[in-house]
């Protein structure tokens, strides 16, 4: 089950950020996102020598704490996407594939000739169908 | 799943745009004007360069962002890529096409004008053409700065038109 999700700009500005629970834990899981960015840019700037997907966009797994699981997305522009979910066993298609319908839905957000790069994006559209996505995660359906 | 739309009423809108800002919106400064449609590029190439990359890997170096200018982003825009590209290896890049689509239909021959312009002076006259085809150039100029800019490039992008329809595009990136 998705918990969190996020999209951070390219210079760690926060663009979306969303929680999925009714807990009041939200801090806890936008603190979590936050460390998660330190990873994202160690990944970056020090690519391991035998990793094949220097230039991939999905970074993987990147922060397994206690209860959750941080994923990560990095666009040709800079952009990083961010799920946090508590399942405890992740197809890596099904995040690829989340990944892949969470960036579709970014881009048609940034289209919006009233959006504003580098703001938040406020668009009830974008969260509604960030929504559709998040529920159908994990079910084994493909869009 | 997207909406389509003929090719000739976007190229009746970018040429109505650019006749807009040059003649009604500020008439007196050109300079203004010039601004203007290249913040718009701007903002267009920003917005489409973030489409166009969605499904690719990450590039590695300038050359193969402007690579990527030249090829996928200009056959997605105008459906053909661009002739050639020049470089000097130290941060400058000359984007020539040969045949651009919105300058297909521009001559600045004085004599072919007819009898609707105002001036009397032909020579005059082959300067107005020269200087709308030259606000029409600065609207892919955004679009190439826009498009370089998301993709963390910083650069000044300037357009020649020695000869049309051929036109290029000189690509500077700030370092």
């Amino acid at each position: 089950m998705i918990v969190c999700v996020a999209v951070v700009g390219h210079q760690n500005n926060p663009l979306y950020l969303q929680s999925f629970t009714e807990a009041d834990d939200a801090l806890k899981l936008h603190h979590v996102v936050h460390c998660s960015l330190d990873v994202i840019d160690e990944r970056v700037n020090n690519p391991k020598r035998n990793a094949p997907t220097l230039n991939e966009t999905f970074l993987g797994l990147l922060y397994p704490t206690e209860n959750y699981k941080v994923y990560g997305y990095l666009t040709n522009t800079k952009v990083k996407f961010l799920m946090v979910t508590t399942d405890l066993d992740v197809k890596d298609a099904d995040a690829r594939n989340f990944f892949r319908k969470f960036h579709a839905a970014y881009v048609d957000a940034v289209s919006n000739p009233f959006h504003v790069p580098g703001k938040k994006i406020a668009s009830r559209s974008f969260g509604a169908r960030v929504s559709t996505i998040v529920k159908s995660f994990g079910s084994g359906t493909t869009v | 799943m997207g909406r389509e739309v003929a090719e000739s009423c976007l190229d009746g809108v970018v040429m109505e745009m650019v006749s807009a800002y040059c003649s009604r919106f500020y008439a007196a400064k050109p300079e203004l004007a010039a601004g203007r449609i290249e913040a718009i590029g701007f903002q267009v190439g920003h917005q489409l360069s973030e489409r166009y990359t969605m499904d690719r890997p990450r590039f590695s170096d300038h050359l193969e962002a402007i690579k990527f200018i030249c090829k996928d982003f200009w056959s997605e825009l105008f459906k053909k890529q661009i002739d050639n590209l020049k470089t000097n290896h130290r941060g400058t890049f000359v984007l020539q096409d040969n045949h651009f689509p919105w300058l297909t239909r521009v001559s600045l021959d004085p004599s072919m004008e007819s009898t609707d312009a105002t001036e009397s002076d032909s020579a005059s006259l082959g300067d107005t053409a020269a200087q709308t085809t030259t606000m029409l150039l600065y609207f892919p100029c955004g679009i190439i700065r826009g498009a370089l800019t998301n993709l963390g490039i910083t650069c000044a992008v300037s357009a020649d038109m020695s000869n049309l329809p051929a036109c290029s595009f000189v690509v500077r990136i700030k370092t």
